[in-house]
Protein backbone atom coordinates (compact mmCIF):
# COMPACT_ATOMS: atom_id res chain seq x y z
CA UNK A 1 0.00 0.00 0.00
CA UNK A 2 1.35 3.35 -0.98
CA UNK A 3 1.14 6.31 1.47
CA UNK A 4 -2.07 8.33 2.31
CA UNK A 5 -4.50 5.27 0.70
CA UNK A 6 -7.69 3.85 2.32
CA UNK A 7 -8.78 0.55 1.17
CA UNK A 8 -12.31 -0.70 1.81
CA UNK A 9 -13.05 -4.73 1.26
CA UNK A 10 -16.43 -5.35 2.13
CA UNK A 11 -16.87 -9.14 1.46
CA UNK A 12 -20.59 -9.47 0.47
CA UNK A 13 -21.41 -6.32 1.27
CA UNK A 14 -24.76 -3.98 -0.05
CA UNK A 15 -23.93 -0.64 -1.95
CA UNK A 16 -22.85 0.42 1.39
CA UNK A 17 -19.23 0.05 0.84
CA UNK A 18 -18.88 1.82 -2.93
CA UNK A 19 -21.05 4.81 -0.56
CA UNK A 20 -18.58 4.95 2.35
CA UNK A 21 -15.69 4.72 -0.17
CA UNK A 22 -16.87 7.65 -1.68
CA UNK A 23 -18.08 9.59 1.03
CA UNK A 24 -14.40 9.16 2.22
CA UNK A 25 -13.05 10.83 -0.32
CA UNK A 26 -10.98 13.54 0.43
CA UNK A 27 -10.69 12.84 3.96
CA UNK A 28 -6.82 13.88 5.81
CA UNK A 29 -6.17 9.81 6.13
CA UNK A 30 -2.84 7.79 6.55
CA UNK A 31 -2.24 4.55 5.57
CA UNK A 32 -6.14 2.29 6.54
CA UNK A 33 -7.84 -0.35 5.72
CA UNK A 34 -11.56 -0.29 6.35
CA UNK A 35 -13.24 -4.01 6.69
CA UNK A 36 -16.98 -3.54 6.65
CA UNK A 37 -18.59 -6.76 8.29
CA UNK A 38 -22.04 -6.86 6.60
CA UNK A 39 -21.93 -9.55 4.46
CA UNK A 40 -25.56 -9.73 2.83
CA UNK A 41 -25.80 -13.51 2.59
CA UNK A 42 -24.87 -14.36 5.71
CA UNK A 43 -27.36 -11.59 7.55
CA UNK A 44 -30.18 -13.63 6.80
CA UNK A 45 -33.22 -13.78 8.84
CA UNK A 46 -34.16 -17.83 10.00
CA UNK A 47 -34.67 -19.49 13.13
CA UNK A 48 -31.44 -21.25 13.97
CA UNK A 49 -32.85 -25.12 15.30
CA UNK A 50 -33.85 -24.51 11.17
CA UNK A 51 -30.60 -24.23 9.80
CA UNK A 52 -28.75 -27.20 8.08
CA UNK A 53 -24.44 -27.39 9.37
CA UNK A 54 -24.11 -25.25 6.02
CA UNK A 55 -26.36 -22.71 6.42
CA UNK A 56 -24.69 -22.51 9.72
CA UNK A 57 -21.32 -22.41 8.15
CA UNK A 58 -22.39 -20.00 5.54
CA UNK A 59 -23.68 -17.35 8.35
CA UNK A 60 -21.60 -17.92 11.25
CA UNK A 61 -17.81 -19.35 10.82
CA UNK A 62 -17.57 -18.44 7.33
CA UNK A 63 -17.97 -14.68 8.30
CA UNK A 64 -15.30 -14.93 10.96
CA UNK A 65 -13.09 -16.47 8.79
CA UNK A 66 -13.37 -13.98 5.90
CA UNK A 67 -12.86 -11.26 8.81
CA UNK A 68 -9.66 -13.68 10.13
CA UNK A 69 -8.47 -12.79 5.82
CA UNK A 70 -9.09 -9.14 5.96
CA UNK A 71 -7.37 -8.52 8.87
CA UNK A 72 -3.82 -10.41 8.34
CA UNK A 73 -4.06 -9.11 4.52
CA UNK A 74 -4.13 -5.50 6.15
CA UNK A 75 -1.30 -6.55 9.22
CA UNK A 76 0.46 -7.24 5.46
CA UNK A 77 -0.07 -4.27 4.24
CA UNK A 78 0.51 -2.04 6.91
CA UNK A 79 3.21 -3.82 9.14
CA UNK A 80 6.25 -2.21 7.47
CA UNK A 81 5.85 1.32 8.20
CA UNK A 82 2.21 0.84 10.15
CA UNK A 83 -1.68 2.44 9.98
CA UNK A 84 -5.46 2.05 10.69
CA UNK A 85 -7.57 -0.76 10.30
CA UNK A 86 -11.16 0.24 11.10
CA UNK A 87 -13.96 -2.18 11.06
CA UNK A 88 -17.83 -1.27 10.53
CA UNK A 89 -20.23 -3.73 11.79
CA UNK A 90 -23.19 -3.63 12.85
CA UNK A 91 -24.69 -2.75 16.35
CA UNK A 92 -27.03 -5.92 16.80
CA UNK A 93 -23.87 -7.98 18.67
CA UNK A 94 -24.42 -5.89 21.64
CA UNK A 95 -27.98 -6.03 22.57
CA UNK A 96 -28.22 -9.18 20.16
CA UNK A 97 -30.87 -10.34 17.59
CA UNK A 98 -33.55 -12.91 17.41
CA UNK A 99 -33.35 -14.82 13.56
CA UNK A 100 -29.93 -13.83 13.20
CA UNK A 101 -28.58 -16.05 15.76
CA UNK A 102 -25.16 -17.05 13.21
CA UNK A 103 -24.51 -13.63 11.91
CA UNK A 104 -24.37 -11.59 15.64
CA UNK A 105 -22.20 -14.71 16.87
CA UNK A 106 -19.45 -13.63 14.02
CA UNK A 107 -20.20 -10.16 14.97
CA UNK A 108 -19.34 -10.19 18.06
CA UNK A 109 -16.43 -12.47 17.27
CA UNK A 110 -14.89 -10.16 14.84
CA UNK A 111 -15.49 -7.64 17.56
CA UNK A 112 -13.29 -9.22 20.02
CA UNK A 113 -10.65 -10.21 17.24
CA UNK A 114 -10.45 -6.52 16.73
CA UNK A 115 -9.55 -6.40 19.78
CA UNK A 116 -7.07 -8.59 20.44
CA UNK A 117 -6.02 -7.45 17.09
CA UNK A 118 -5.28 -3.76 18.71
CA UNK A 119 -2.97 -5.64 21.59
CA UNK A 120 -0.94 -7.30 19.32
CA UNK A 121 -0.11 -4.68 16.49
CA UNK A 122 0.02 -1.94 18.87
CA UNK A 123 3.80 -2.15 18.85
CA UNK A 124 3.75 -1.74 15.19
CA UNK A 125 2.40 1.18 15.00
CA UNK A 126 -1.00 -0.52 13.81
CA UNK A 127 -4.39 0.84 15.54
CA UNK A 128 -7.69 -1.24 14.87
CA UNK A 129 -11.01 0.10 16.12
CA UNK A 130 -14.89 -0.49 15.31
CA UNK A 131 -17.67 1.26 14.04
CA UNK A 132 -20.83 -0.07 14.65
CA UNK A 133 -23.87 1.11 12.77
CA UNK A 134 -27.38 0.24 12.23
CA UNK A 135 -28.17 -3.66 10.47
CA UNK A 136 -29.88 -2.24 7.94
CA UNK A 137 -27.59 0.03 6.50
CA UNK A 138 -25.23 -2.59 6.00
CA UNK A 139 -27.69 -5.07 4.75
CA UNK A 140 -31.00 -3.29 3.63
CA UNK A 141 -33.31 -6.44 3.75
CA UNK A 142 -32.87 -6.86 7.29
CA UNK A 143 -35.06 -3.70 8.36
CA UNK A 144 -37.62 -4.38 11.02
CA UNK A 145 -35.26 -7.35 12.59
CA UNK A 146 -34.55 -4.85 15.11
CA UNK A 147 -37.56 -3.18 16.24
CA UNK A 148 -37.20 -4.03 19.40
CA UNK A 149 -34.23 -1.54 19.59
CA UNK A 150 -34.94 1.97 21.17
CA UNK A 151 -35.58 4.40 18.62
CA UNK A 152 -32.25 6.94 17.75
CA UNK A 153 -32.66 9.50 20.44
CA UNK A 154 -31.47 12.31 17.85
CA UNK A 155 -34.65 11.20 15.92
CA UNK A 156 -32.74 10.22 12.69
CA UNK A 157 -31.09 6.97 11.64
CA UNK A 158 -27.22 7.44 10.85
CA UNK A 159 -26.82 8.49 6.98
CA UNK A 160 -23.42 7.08 5.24
CA UNK A 161 -21.87 10.52 5.52
CA UNK A 162 -22.35 10.49 9.51
CA UNK A 163 -19.75 6.58 9.57
CA UNK A 164 -17.47 8.02 7.25
CA UNK A 165 -16.87 10.68 9.56
CA UNK A 166 -16.74 8.40 12.53
CA UNK A 167 -14.06 6.09 10.17
CA UNK A 168 -12.20 9.51 9.18
CA UNK A 169 -11.78 10.06 12.34
CA UNK A 170 -10.11 6.46 13.45
CA UNK A 171 -7.77 7.01 10.00
CA UNK A 172 -6.93 10.64 10.96
CA UNK A 173 -2.99 10.30 11.79
CA UNK A 174 -3.28 13.67 13.52
CA UNK A 175 -5.35 11.65 15.60
CA UNK A 176 -3.08 9.89 17.56
CA UNK A 177 -3.76 7.06 21.10
CA UNK A 178 -6.48 5.05 19.97
CA UNK A 179 -7.01 1.42 19.91
CA UNK A 180 -9.22 -1.28 20.95
CA UNK A 181 -12.12 1.47 20.72
CA UNK A 182 -15.99 0.87 19.68
CA UNK A 183 -17.99 3.93 18.40
CA UNK A 184 -21.39 3.23 18.12
CA UNK A 185 -22.97 5.36 15.11
CA UNK A 186 -26.77 5.00 15.49
CA UNK A 187 -28.22 8.19 16.45
CA UNK A 188 -28.20 7.13 20.06
CA UNK A 189 -30.36 3.96 20.16
CA UNK A 190 -27.82 1.41 21.13
CA UNK A 191 -25.85 2.82 24.36
CA UNK A 192 -24.49 -0.17 26.53
CA UNK A 193 -20.61 -0.49 26.03
CA UNK B 1 -26.21 -27.89 52.65
CA UNK B 2 -26.55 -26.18 49.41
CA UNK B 3 -28.49 -23.32 49.03
CA UNK B 4 -29.77 -24.44 45.24
CA UNK B 5 -32.07 -26.99 44.17
CA UNK B 6 -31.59 -28.96 41.38
CA UNK B 7 -33.77 -32.02 42.80
CA UNK B 8 -35.78 -33.60 39.48
CA UNK B 9 -33.65 -31.34 36.86
CA UNK B 10 -30.45 -32.96 34.43
CA UNK B 11 -28.18 -30.91 33.13
CA UNK B 12 -25.42 -31.66 30.78
CA UNK B 13 -22.47 -30.33 30.98
CA UNK B 14 -19.67 -30.39 28.00
CA UNK B 15 -16.26 -30.68 28.57
CA UNK B 16 -17.61 -31.99 32.09
CA UNK B 17 -14.47 -34.60 32.53
CA UNK B 18 -11.89 -31.91 33.74
CA UNK B 19 -11.30 -28.53 34.97
CA UNK B 20 -13.65 -26.04 35.15
CA UNK B 21 -16.69 -28.30 33.03
CA UNK B 22 -15.64 -31.00 36.16
CA UNK B 23 -16.63 -28.38 38.82
CA UNK B 24 -19.53 -27.32 37.52
CA UNK B 25 -21.27 -31.17 37.29
CA UNK B 26 -19.61 -31.75 40.91
CA UNK B 27 -21.49 -28.82 41.86
CA UNK B 28 -24.91 -29.83 40.04
CA UNK B 29 -24.67 -33.43 41.27
CA UNK B 30 -24.30 -32.18 44.83
CA UNK B 31 -27.41 -29.78 44.46
CA UNK B 32 -29.43 -32.72 43.37
CA UNK B 33 -29.34 -32.56 39.53
CA UNK B 34 -28.81 -35.77 37.71
CA UNK B 35 -25.84 -34.63 35.76
CA UNK B 36 -24.73 -36.22 32.09
CA UNK B 37 -20.94 -35.98 32.03
CA UNK B 38 -20.38 -35.13 28.30
CA UNK B 39 -16.93 -35.65 27.06
CA UNK B 40 -15.03 -37.14 24.30
CA UNK B 41 -12.79 -39.16 26.28
CA UNK B 42 -13.97 -41.97 29.01
CA UNK B 43 -12.06 -39.91 31.72
CA UNK B 44 -16.06 -38.93 32.22
CA UNK B 45 -16.52 -41.68 34.14
CA UNK B 46 -14.52 -40.96 36.79
CA UNK B 47 -16.54 -37.28 37.21
CA UNK B 48 -19.47 -39.80 37.44
CA UNK B 49 -17.81 -41.86 40.34
CA UNK B 50 -17.08 -38.78 41.63
CA UNK B 51 -20.45 -37.61 42.13
CA UNK B 52 -22.05 -41.19 42.92
CA UNK B 53 -19.83 -41.51 45.53
CA UNK B 54 -20.99 -38.22 47.44
CA UNK B 55 -24.75 -39.60 46.94
CA UNK B 56 -26.01 -37.92 43.24
CA UNK B 57 -26.83 -39.23 40.32
CA UNK B 58 -24.79 -38.75 37.11
CA UNK B 59 -24.20 -40.53 34.15
CA UNK B 60 -21.64 -40.39 30.74
CA UNK B 61 -22.24 -39.86 27.52
CA UNK B 62 -19.03 -39.87 25.08
CA UNK B 63 -20.15 -36.60 23.30
CA UNK B 64 -17.77 -35.05 20.48
CA UNK B 65 -20.06 -31.54 20.34
CA UNK B 66 -18.17 -30.67 16.80
CA UNK B 67 -20.78 -33.72 15.43
CA UNK B 68 -24.22 -33.13 14.97
CA UNK B 69 -25.34 -36.87 15.44
CA UNK B 70 -22.97 -37.07 18.69
CA UNK B 71 -24.63 -34.05 20.85
CA UNK B 72 -28.21 -35.31 19.84
CA UNK B 73 -27.03 -38.90 21.15
CA UNK B 74 -26.45 -37.28 24.22
CA UNK B 75 -29.38 -35.18 24.75
CA UNK B 76 -31.58 -38.73 23.84
CA UNK B 77 -29.88 -40.21 26.11
CA UNK B 78 -30.09 -37.55 29.09
CA UNK B 79 -34.40 -37.43 28.15
CA UNK B 80 -34.40 -41.20 27.96
CA UNK B 81 -33.04 -41.94 31.36
CA UNK B 82 -34.16 -39.19 33.40
CA UNK B 83 -37.53 -37.04 33.46
CA UNK B 84 -36.23 -34.82 30.35
CA UNK B 85 -33.35 -31.93 29.68
CA UNK B 86 -33.13 -28.91 31.90
CA UNK B 87 -30.04 -27.48 31.09
CA UNK B 88 -27.38 -27.63 29.15
CA UNK B 89 -24.06 -25.78 29.81
CA UNK B 90 -21.48 -25.94 26.73
CA UNK B 91 -17.94 -25.47 28.61
CA UNK B 92 -15.61 -27.63 25.71
CA UNK B 93 -13.29 -25.84 24.60
CA UNK B 94 -10.73 -26.80 21.57
CA UNK B 95 -7.43 -28.69 23.02
CA UNK B 96 -5.73 -25.60 21.25
CA UNK B 97 -7.25 -22.82 23.03
CA UNK B 98 -4.69 -22.12 25.45
CA UNK B 99 -1.82 -22.53 22.73
CA UNK B 100 -0.17 -18.60 22.55
CA UNK B 101 -0.37 -17.53 19.12
CA UNK B 102 0.01 -14.45 16.30
CA UNK B 103 -3.29 -13.27 15.03
CA UNK B 104 -1.63 -12.45 11.61
CA UNK B 105 -0.12 -16.15 11.70
CA UNK B 106 -3.34 -18.03 12.57
CA UNK B 107 -4.42 -20.50 9.33
CA UNK B 108 -7.83 -21.45 8.18
CA UNK B 109 -7.24 -24.93 10.06
CA UNK B 110 -6.54 -23.51 13.34
CA UNK B 111 -9.47 -21.43 13.01
CA UNK B 112 -11.42 -24.30 11.64
CA UNK B 113 -10.28 -26.43 14.94
CA UNK B 114 -11.11 -23.44 17.54
CA UNK B 115 -14.59 -23.09 15.72
CA UNK B 116 -15.93 -26.62 15.40
CA UNK B 117 -15.68 -26.93 19.14
CA UNK B 118 -16.67 -23.31 20.60
CA UNK B 119 -19.31 -22.41 17.90
CA UNK B 120 -20.69 -25.81 16.23
CA UNK B 121 -20.86 -26.91 19.46
CA UNK B 122 -22.66 -24.46 20.62
CA UNK B 123 -24.98 -24.36 16.98
CA UNK B 124 -25.18 -28.42 18.23
CA UNK B 125 -25.90 -28.10 21.48
CA UNK B 126 -28.63 -26.07 20.56
CA UNK B 127 -30.30 -27.87 17.98
CA UNK B 128 -30.37 -30.89 19.91
CA UNK B 129 -31.87 -29.90 22.78
CA UNK B 130 -34.34 -27.17 21.52
CA UNK B 131 -37.45 -29.01 22.12
CA UNK B 132 -36.26 -30.78 25.47
CA UNK B 133 -35.69 -27.59 26.60
CA UNK B 134 -38.84 -25.91 25.40
CA UNK B 135 -40.86 -28.57 27.43
CA UNK B 136 -39.47 -28.07 30.70
CA UNK B 137 -38.53 -24.36 30.27
CA UNK B 138 -35.34 -24.84 30.52
CA UNK B 139 -31.68 -23.06 30.00
CA UNK B 140 -28.77 -23.30 27.87
CA UNK B 141 -25.65 -21.31 29.30
CA UNK B 142 -22.42 -20.85 27.28
CA UNK B 143 -19.00 -20.42 28.99
CA UNK B 144 -17.04 -16.95 27.93
CA UNK B 145 -13.94 -15.03 28.94
CA UNK B 146 -13.00 -11.50 29.73
CA UNK B 147 -10.83 -12.35 26.50
CA UNK B 148 -14.18 -12.73 24.59
CA UNK B 149 -15.03 -9.06 26.00
CA UNK B 150 -11.89 -7.14 25.94
CA UNK B 151 -10.08 -9.16 23.75
CA UNK B 152 -6.72 -11.20 24.54
CA UNK B 153 -2.67 -10.19 23.12
CA UNK B 154 -2.04 -13.84 23.55
CA UNK B 155 -4.78 -15.81 22.63
CA UNK B 156 -6.74 -14.12 19.98
CA UNK B 157 -8.68 -16.94 19.11
CA UNK B 158 -9.62 -17.91 21.87
CA UNK B 159 -11.03 -14.46 22.66
CA UNK B 160 -12.89 -14.56 19.50
CA UNK B 161 -14.56 -18.03 20.29
CA UNK B 162 -15.69 -16.12 23.45
CA UNK B 163 -16.73 -13.07 22.06
CA UNK B 164 -18.58 -15.07 19.21
CA UNK B 165 -20.99 -17.13 21.90
CA UNK B 166 -21.66 -13.79 24.01
CA UNK B 167 -23.25 -12.60 20.78
CA UNK B 168 -24.97 -16.37 19.93
CA UNK B 169 -26.01 -16.41 23.50
CA UNK B 170 -27.95 -12.73 23.72
CA UNK B 171 -29.74 -13.36 20.18
CA UNK B 172 -30.74 -17.05 21.16
CA UNK B 173 -32.24 -15.37 24.56
CA UNK B 174 -34.45 -13.12 22.48
CA UNK B 175 -35.40 -15.64 20.15
CA UNK B 176 -36.13 -18.71 22.46
CA UNK B 177 -37.90 -16.04 24.93
CA UNK B 178 -41.03 -17.00 23.55
CA UNK B 179 -40.93 -20.23 24.07
CA UNK B 180 -39.63 -20.27 27.86
CA UNK B 181 -36.20 -21.38 27.49
CA UNK B 182 -33.62 -19.05 28.61
CA UNK B 183 -30.02 -18.50 27.55
CA UNK B 184 -27.03 -17.29 29.46
CA UNK B 185 -23.21 -16.76 29.82
CA UNK B 186 -20.75 -17.30 32.69
CA UNK B 187 -17.58 -16.11 32.39
CA UNK B 188 -15.09 -17.73 35.61
CA UNK B 189 -11.94 -17.28 36.96
CA UNK B 190 -10.66 -20.83 38.20
CA UNK B 191 -8.03 -22.72 38.76
CA UNK B 192 -7.73 -24.89 35.18
CA UNK B 193 -4.66 -28.45 34.49
CA UNK B 194 -4.03 -25.56 32.09
CA UNK B 195 -3.40 -22.92 34.72
CA UNK B 196 -1.59 -25.45 37.05
CA UNK B 197 0.58 -26.71 34.60
CA UNK B 198 1.60 -22.54 34.14
CA UNK B 199 2.36 -22.56 37.82
CA UNK B 200 4.37 -25.48 38.00
CA UNK B 201 6.67 -23.58 35.16
CA UNK B 202 6.03 -20.48 36.90
CA UNK B 203 5.64 -20.75 40.55
CA UNK B 204 5.31 -16.95 41.10
CA UNK B 205 2.09 -16.73 39.07
CA UNK B 206 -0.51 -17.83 41.38
CA UNK B 207 0.77 -14.72 43.86
CA UNK B 208 0.59 -12.33 40.75
CA UNK B 209 -2.86 -13.63 39.84
CA UNK B 210 -4.27 -13.79 43.36
CA UNK B 211 -3.25 -9.54 43.48
CA UNK B 212 -5.10 -8.85 40.33
CA UNK B 213 -8.58 -10.65 41.58
CA UNK B 214 -10.10 -8.05 44.18
CA UNK B 215 -11.46 -11.05 46.49
CA UNK B 216 -7.48 -12.28 46.46
CA UNK B 217 -7.71 -15.93 45.15
CA UNK B 218 -7.96 -17.77 41.98
CA UNK B 219 -11.60 -19.22 42.27
CA UNK B 220 -12.37 -22.91 42.07
CA UNK B 221 -14.07 -24.55 40.25
CA UNK B 222 -16.26 -26.25 41.87
CA UNK B 223 -17.39 -24.40 45.33
CA UNK B 224 -16.67 -20.87 42.91
CA UNK B 225 -17.40 -21.32 39.57
CA UNK B 226 -19.91 -24.64 39.98
CA UNK B 227 -21.93 -23.59 42.59
CA UNK B 228 -22.33 -20.03 40.24
CA UNK B 229 -23.81 -22.39 37.50
CA UNK B 230 -25.64 -24.27 39.39
CA UNK B 231 -27.62 -21.20 40.50
CA UNK B 232 -28.08 -19.93 36.95
CA UNK B 233 -29.50 -23.84 35.89
CA UNK B 234 -31.78 -23.54 38.81
CA UNK B 235 -35.94 -22.84 38.65
CA UNK B 236 -34.78 -19.69 40.75
CA UNK B 237 -32.85 -18.32 37.50
CA UNK B 238 -35.91 -18.41 35.28
CA UNK B 239 -36.37 -14.47 35.21
CA UNK B 240 -32.56 -14.10 33.76
CA UNK B 241 -31.69 -14.17 29.95
CA UNK B 242 -29.39 -12.75 28.17
CA UNK B 243 -27.10 -11.93 30.57
CA UNK B 244 -23.46 -12.55 31.49
CA UNK B 245 -22.26 -13.72 35.05
CA UNK B 246 -18.90 -12.95 35.71
CA UNK B 247 -17.67 -15.58 38.59
CA UNK B 248 -14.41 -14.29 38.86
CA UNK B 249 -13.86 -12.60 42.70
CA UNK B 250 -14.60 -9.50 40.70
CA UNK B 251 -11.40 -9.58 37.98
CA UNK B 252 -13.71 -8.12 35.39
CA UNK B 253 -15.93 -5.40 36.20
CA UNK B 254 -16.18 -3.86 32.80
CA UNK B 255 -19.41 -5.75 31.29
Amino acid sequence: MTAQQVRVVAPGASSFAAELTAALEGAPTGDCVVYVCGDVGAAVAGALDALDTDEWDRRAEQVLRDALTALQDAHRVLSAQGGRVVVVAPTVGIPGAPGLVPFVTAVEGVRAMVKSAARQWGAADIAVNAVLVPIELLVPATAGTTAYLPPPALGRPPTVVDVAAAVAAFADPARDGVTGATVVVDGGSVMAP
Amino acid sequence: MNAVELSGRTVIVTGGAAGVGRGIALACGDAGAHVVVASRRENGVEVVDEITARGGAASWSQCDVADGDSVAATVAHAVERTSGLHAVVHNATSNRSSEPHRLEDVSIDVFDEHAAVSLRGAYHCACAARDALEASHGTLLVMTSPAGIEGSATLPMYATMKGALRGFAKSLAREWAPFGITVNVVSPLAFSPAMANAIVEDPALEGRLNQRVPLGRVGDPETDVGRGVAFLVSADARYITGQTLAVDGGHFMSI
